[in-house]
């Protein structure tokens, strides 16, 4: 037999900001949420309501009944993030747990409730451990998700039971607002004179189903047990971190090393038991007076043992500045990616990979791995645009370089120098760049490439001249026919 | 590939009992060697294009650090013509104290055939004897290319690279500073192979 174990967190918005310390819950506070046009309070504290605010009230109206009313808007994230905070806090009593997004948890609690002593006893028990963080929850036991969720949201009492096998009548007496359908469809019940759930079930399903749709009849077969509505956990993900707190603070490289050095073992033997490898690794160092302290590193291939972490850390371990010592760290793996085991030694292809691998990992770590870069071909006839950087670390096919059908100077500059014509000429004969005169010996040109006309950036034609100077460098002439001044420009130079 | 000395027809380093044969030397041409586990210094408009050289007679990954703007203008189009470009990763410091980092612990790993730094200012004796260090740990060869002034260092050799008149890929060699002794300049040609593939061989041609 199926147990279904639903907790409601009426006040979930209110109890993060109590559990926060906000001073403001003191007094009359309410936590406000944008609904039919207007900020409206939705959860209040104890003093609120005495005051005479009710939810609902807009926020104009609340000040008016009660002037020293101080609110906050809602903050869905933060609250979503607590949820899943709890739903983990949940394993303690199931294994199986499910959001009931925004402010309540499924447990499904077949074969658990001999740990605790009892049905009753449990949900008790839960109620007490989350009054313990300080968080309010009402709970309701059924046979299926529908009943308990119900039972937990409109039955007043704190903890509130359905006989195994005794849903159905349980339920007759809750409203039909308990059966979670639309707002539309609670009014429209409503109108034709229905009122609690016990009177749905002497009309027949079909008559239900004809004038309200299946929506009803389905949420109501569910509610029943009739039509199978399994409670389904999130899948869990596996989470490479580690964290250490110490009794003590301590301030010394070598025993940050130390722990560093534990950290990095047990994340690592996650690591290698899911098969994976992590490119980021993040240390938080909280700081006895100064707070946390994040220290990451990258790798350029996903890594998955202890000593190359400990050593990419020496360097930012050694800059981190602790006046009083540090009792608190945390190691997490980001980039997880799966790993390709090989056989070492006998692969001497492997391990050149592996070498420039860790020399860009080290590199990355200290100039950016922004700053680490690889060449990429690119299909176009421009000069500037045949290639283009990416940086080591990504991922990417490798593309071969085709031999190019002419000359490219081996230093382009991308943008390109204007020389100062001493005697004009086609290419000019002589020429200032660079604080330097140049003369012409040969020249040979010009090639003509034209404007990507697909993009509309610089749409000029260009003509470049490869010039070999009396003085010896060999350069790029680069002039744009057709413009009115004739201006010449160095866009590379030759080896 | 082959190369022809000047008249006095000196060999640098590769007969010289002095050389550490540690990491062995590296030949180019018949009569140029450069010895593995070094850091070399060139200087001159081509200091780029001995370094690829260089590059290409040896095998693995190549290295090259540099400063913003000079890196930016490396064109990997060209550089085919010597190296294939997958194996170049470039490492732009944003100053000269990190490239100088990036250059050290490139020497020192291991793997990495040659590493080329590119400076405006050449390296001091600190500077070089660190390099010189670090390279013979690994065997590493280690490029420095210098486009101001060069400095007094603990370097192996010092080229000074300039193009010749000769034809579209050719220079004039010198070698200006040997801690080995032998010092000379050789004038050096790319010609493409036969085959339109990108070996180039090295031809021979009379020193100035």
């Amino acid at each position: 037999m199926v147990r279904i174990l639903s907790i409601w967190l009426p006040r979930l918005p209110l109890d993060r900001l109590i559990r926060k310390g906000d001073p403001r819950t003191n007094g009359s506070f309410a936590i406000t949420a944008e609904r039919k046009n207007a900020a409206r309070l939705t959860h209040l504290t104890a003093t609120a309501r005495q005051a005479g605010l009710a939810p609902g009230l807009s926020i104009p109206d609340a000040r008016a009944i009660c002037p020293d009313l101080l609110t906050e808007p809602a903050n869905p994230t933060w609250e979503a993030a607590l949820l899943k905070a709890l739903a983990r806090w949940a394993d303690q009593l199931s294994p199986r747990v499910a959001l009931d997004a925004p402010e309540g948890l499924l447990l499904d609690i077949s074969g658990c409730t001999h740990l605790f002593g009892g049905e009753a006893a449990m949900g008790a028990h839960a109620r007490q451990r989350l009054g313990d963080i300080q968080i309010e929850g009402r709970i309701g036991i059924a046979d299926t998700k529908g009943a308990a969720r119900a039972l937990a949201r409109f039955s007043q009492q704190p903890v509130t039971i359905a006989p195994a096998g005794r849903t159905s009548e349980t339920m007759k007496a809750l409203p039909i607002a308990a059966l979670n359908l639309s707002d539309k469809m609670v009014a429209e019940l409503r109108q034709t004179g229905l009122k609690t759930i016990g009177q749905l079930y002497a009309v027949k399903a079909s008559e239900l189903a004809r004038r309200f749709g299946l929506e009803l009849t389905t949420a109501l077969n569910r509610l029943r047990g009739h039509a199978p509505d399994p409670i389904m956990p999130a899948p869990k993900k596996p989470s490479f971190a580690a964290r250490m707190s110490l009794p003590e603070p301590v301030g010394y490289l070598a025993d940050i090393k130390n722990v560093l050095g534990r950290l990095a073992a047990s994340v690592c033997q996650r690591l290698i038991q899911e098969q994976k490898g992590a490119r980021r690794f993040e240390l938080t160092v909280c700081c006895v007076n100064s707070g946390d302290h994040l220290l990451s590193i990258g790798f350029a291939r996903p890594c998955f043992e202890p000593g190359p972490i400990q050593q990419q850390f020496a360097r930012a371990l050694n800059d981190l500045k602790l006046d009083y010592g540090a009792d608190w760290f945390r190691l997490a793996a980001h980039y997880v990616e799966p790993i390709r085991l090989r056989q070492m030694r006998l692969h001497t292809e492997a391990e050149a990979e592996d070498h420039i691998a860790h020399t860009i990992s080290t590199l990355g770590n200290r100039v950016g791995f922004d700053h680490v870069r690889r060449f990429q071909s690119y299909d176009s006839h421009l000069p500037d645009r045949e290639f283009f950087q990416i940086e080591a670390v990504a991922k990417t096919a490798q593309t071969s370089w085709q031999p190019r059908p002419r000359k490219r100077p081996l230093r382009l500059f991308q943008i390109p120098e204007r020389v100062r014509t001493l005697e004009p000429d086609r290419p000019p004969k002589q020429f200032e760049w660079r604080y330097h005169t140049y003369r012409t010996a040969k020249a040979q040109g010009p090639e003509r490439l034209t404007p990507e006309w697909w993009r509309d950036s610089d749409n000029r034609i260009r003509d470049y001249w490869r010039v070999q100077t009396e003085d010896g460098p060999r350069l790029w002439l680069l002039n744009f026919p057709g413009v009115k001044s004739p201006d010449w420009f160095v866009a590379g130079r030759f080896p | 590939m082959e190369l022809s000395s000047l008249p006095h027809g000196v060999t640098i380093g590769a007969n010289d009992s002095l050389c550490p044969k540690r990491h062995g030397v590296l030949t180019l041409g018949d009569t140029i060697a450069l010895a593995k586990g070094r850091v070399h210094e060139v200087l001159g408009e081509s200091a780029d294009c001995f370094a690829l050289t260089v590059a290409a007679n040896l095998k693995g990954p190549v290295i090259w650090i540099g400063l913003g703007r000079d890196i930016a203008s490396l064109n990997p189009c060209a550089v085919q013509d010597f190296i294939d470009p997958l194996r170049l990763t470039i490492v732009e410091a944003v100053s000269r104290q990190e490239a100088l980092w990036s250059c050290e612990q490139a020497l020192r790993a291991q793997g990495i055939q040659c590493v080329i730094l590119e400076l405006v200012r050449g390296i001091d004796l600190k500077e070089s004897r660190r390099f010189q260090l670090a390279a013979e740990e690994s065997g590493t060869i280690g490029l420095i290319l210098i486009s101001g002034r060069a400095h007094t260092s603990a370097a192996d050799t010092r080229w000074h690279c300039t193009p010749s008149f000769d034809g579209e890929m050719s220079w004039d060699w010198a070698c200006t500073k040997s801690r080995h002794g032998g010092l000379g300049t050789w004038r050096v040609k790319w010609t493409e192979g036969k085959d339109g593939s990108n070996t180039i061989h090295l031809v021979a041609t009379a020193a100035a």
